[in-house]
């Protein structure tokens, strides 16, 4: 049975594949980190000083089994990724565990932004931002082609000043 | 229009209201960094001389700025325009169109009461980022203005050739600048002992007293040491004490022609003008001891107006029914549904009369005491949701209102076929919030509120 949403996650235009590779190599960074910080009390033992074995076991063990847990879905959270053009609004969808649609009218959009850091350009991709009036009403459109980012932007400025008028 | 445009400046005090910090800092600083004398001693001999030449420099150098700051702080008001320059180093030039003026607030900090000073706040449309501020003026100066700016607003730009600006001052307190505020109709006015009584009976307070209750056991029982660490604690529920003491003290609220206006300050006396059209969501607020009163909290998102908090304003502090219908009234006139007040009445309340549709019984588990009160109802103009377990919330988001619609589901909402949605609203935190419904009703809520935000 599928789950029950307001729209079936099949109408969405999925991320690009490639943002996979973004995700992974900041799951990298990131957790690579955590763990050399976890690490401390082992170098601390190393260098001589005295520490409580479990101390130096437990902090490792944990990072490395919420690193890989967070691996496991990572693939999944990329795929959850998605956005709807509609005639008269646009939805996205994220999330695996909790899942979510959040869908804005053109009408109360106030301003597009189009983003790309360092990693996300590696491999040519950007992310959109459409703003509200509302703070919790932000959609995130994570994993774009360049172009198709540009593209993007300019027919939601456009929906949006036709609204507008 | 050309003796109009005469550039004013403001009380000559008006420095000192927000300086007399600086006096204050710089005796404190006199003082810390002569501790280890005696009093006879700070006051005696060469010793005061200097202290004498010094404090006179330093009194100087503290004038000098406050001269400035009053030399160069100006403003000027003509048939359209209202502008305000200050800064004596930094200049700025501030100015707004008065036809897009949409309110005009007057605040009295504390020493500005004293000196019975009042700075006007100016709401303009289109700038919710930077408030046009006007400090200080006399205050019965400051409501003419304020009278005279609001007149401007709302007629037509030519129809007011003989009331200027270089004129207004003269008549002071002239009751023709006092009526309006007379003649408005009271909605809310909250008596300090139940302003009391509310504090008390609400969550922090409860634990605040608690608090105060175990250091006083402490102290009499010989033991000190805790006090030190539980002082700071007691500090923080203090500050949120006086902080809503401060909101509802003195609090009326009353109607005007295009909303409502409050007032309320312990120290600093506020005026809000709140326009209904600028309303954005409404939030109706029981907590768990309230409910033995039936007395409730209103609070409103606001484009606007209140630029320094982050809070949510609060348009009635603590009030009952018959006060809220009447604000409601105010504020959301077409819930669009018959029977309005039955409705509300059913909103801050449990029951699934009027179509209400509440959470299905497998949220039990969920929300063990909250299942029943969740719930919520789509009129032709509004989306009321009821959510909360200990303090019980009605939110109403009018649908031209809503910014964004999101559904959302939990791992063990998703289990039990249950599905929340969020209706996301600007200038302020309230949302419209149905909390762990039928799923396929959520789905279906969200499609049909898309359709609906379209169409606005």
């Amino acid at each position: 049975m599928t789950a029950t949403t307001p729209w079936s996650p099949n109408s969405f235009t999925p991320a690009d594949p490639s943002y996979f590779k973004v995700k992974l190599t900041t799951w990298a960074i990131i957790w690579g980190l955590i763990l050399l910080v976890s690490l401390i009390p082992g170098i601390l033992l190393a260098a001589g000083v005295e520490v409580l074995l479990w101390l130096v076991i437990l902090p490792v063990v944990l990072v490395v089994i919420i690193a890989l847990l967070v691996l496991r879905i990572l693939r999944r959270q990329v795929a959850a990724l998605g956005y709807l053009e509609r005639e008269d609004d646009f939805v996205v969808r994220s999330g695996v565990m909790w899942r979510k649609q959040l869908v804005i009218p053109y009408g109360r959009m106030q301003y597009v932004e189009v983003n790309s850091g360092p990693l996300e350009r590696r491999y040519g991709l950007c992310q959109l931002t459409l703003n509200t009036a509302g703070a919790g009403a932000t959609a995130h459109v994570y994993g774009l082609p360049e172009a198709q980012g540009q593209l993007l932007r300019e027919r939601l400025v456009a929906a949006g000043e036709e609204k507008v008028l | 229009m050309s003796q109009n445009s005469d550039w004013q400046r403001v009380h000559p005090a008006s420095p000192f209201v927000h300086g007399w910090l600086a006096i204050v800092g710089l005796l404190y600083i006199y003082w810390q960094n002569t501790d280890e004398l005696s009093m006879a001693e700070r006051f005696s001999g060469e010793r005061l001389k200097w202290t004498v030449v010094l404090g006179a420099a330093a009194l100087l150098v503290v004038l000098a700025f406050y001269f400035l700051s009053w030399y160069f702080t100006r403003y000027k008001l003509t048939e359209t325009h209202v502008y305000v320059n200050s800064g004596a180093l930094f200049r700025s030039q501030k100015q707004a169109r008065i036809d897009k003026v949409q309110g005009i607030d007057i605040a009295q900090p504390l020493i500005a009461r004293l000196l019975g000073l009042a700075e006007l706040r100016f709401d303009v449309a289109d700038s919710s980022e930077s408030v046009l501020r006007l400090a200080f003026l006399r205050k019965a100066e400051a409501h003419e203005l304020r009278q005279l700016i609001l007149q401007r607003a709302t007629g037509p730009l030519a129809a007011n050739p003989t009331a200027s600006p270089s004129q207004a001052p003269e008549h002071t307190g002239s009751i023709a600048a006092n009526t309006p505020e007379a003649s408005t109709p009271l909605m809310a006015k909250v008596p300090i002992t139940r302003l009391f009584a509310s504090l008390f009976l609400q969550l922090p307070m409860l634990i605040g007293t608690l608090a105060c209750v175990v250091i006083v056991v402490l102290w009499l029982s010989g033991i000190t040491g805790m006090i030190a660490a539980v002082l700071p604690i007691l500090l923080s529920f203090g500050g949120w004490f006086y902080k809503h003491l401060n909101q509802g003290w003195n609090y009326t609220a009353s109607a005007t022609d295009t909303g409502m206006r409050i007032s309320y300050g312990l120290a600093d006396t506020r005026q809000h003008s709140i326009p209904a059209g600028r309303v954005q969501a409404i939030s109706i607020t029981a907590p768990l001891l309230w409910r033995l009163f039936g007395w409730y909290k209103l609070e409103v998102n606001v484009l606007g107006t209140k630029s320094d908090e982050l809070d949510n304003l609060q348009v009635l502090p603590v009030g009952d029914f018959d006060a809220v219908t009447r604000i409601m009234g105010i504020l959301l006139p077409d819930l669009g549904i018959g029977n309005q007040r039955e409705v509300l009445a059913t909103a801050v309340s449990t029951g699934y009369n009027y179509g209400f549709i509440g959470s299905p019984p497998r949220a039990k588990l969920l929300s063990p005491a909250a299942w029943k009160h969740q719930g919520f109802l789509t009129t032709d103009t509004t989306v009321i949701s009821r959510y909360g377990w200990l303090a019980r919330t009605a939110s109403f988001v009018p649908h031209h209102r809503v910014q964004g619609t999101e559904f959302r589901q939990g791992p063990w909402e998703k289990r039990r076929e249950l599905a929340g949605v969020r209706l996301h609203c600007a200038g302020g935190n309230i949302i419209g919030y149905l909390h762990q419904i039928d799923a396929q009703t959520a789905a279906e809520f969200t499609l049909a509120q898309a359709e609906r935000q379209a169409e606005r």
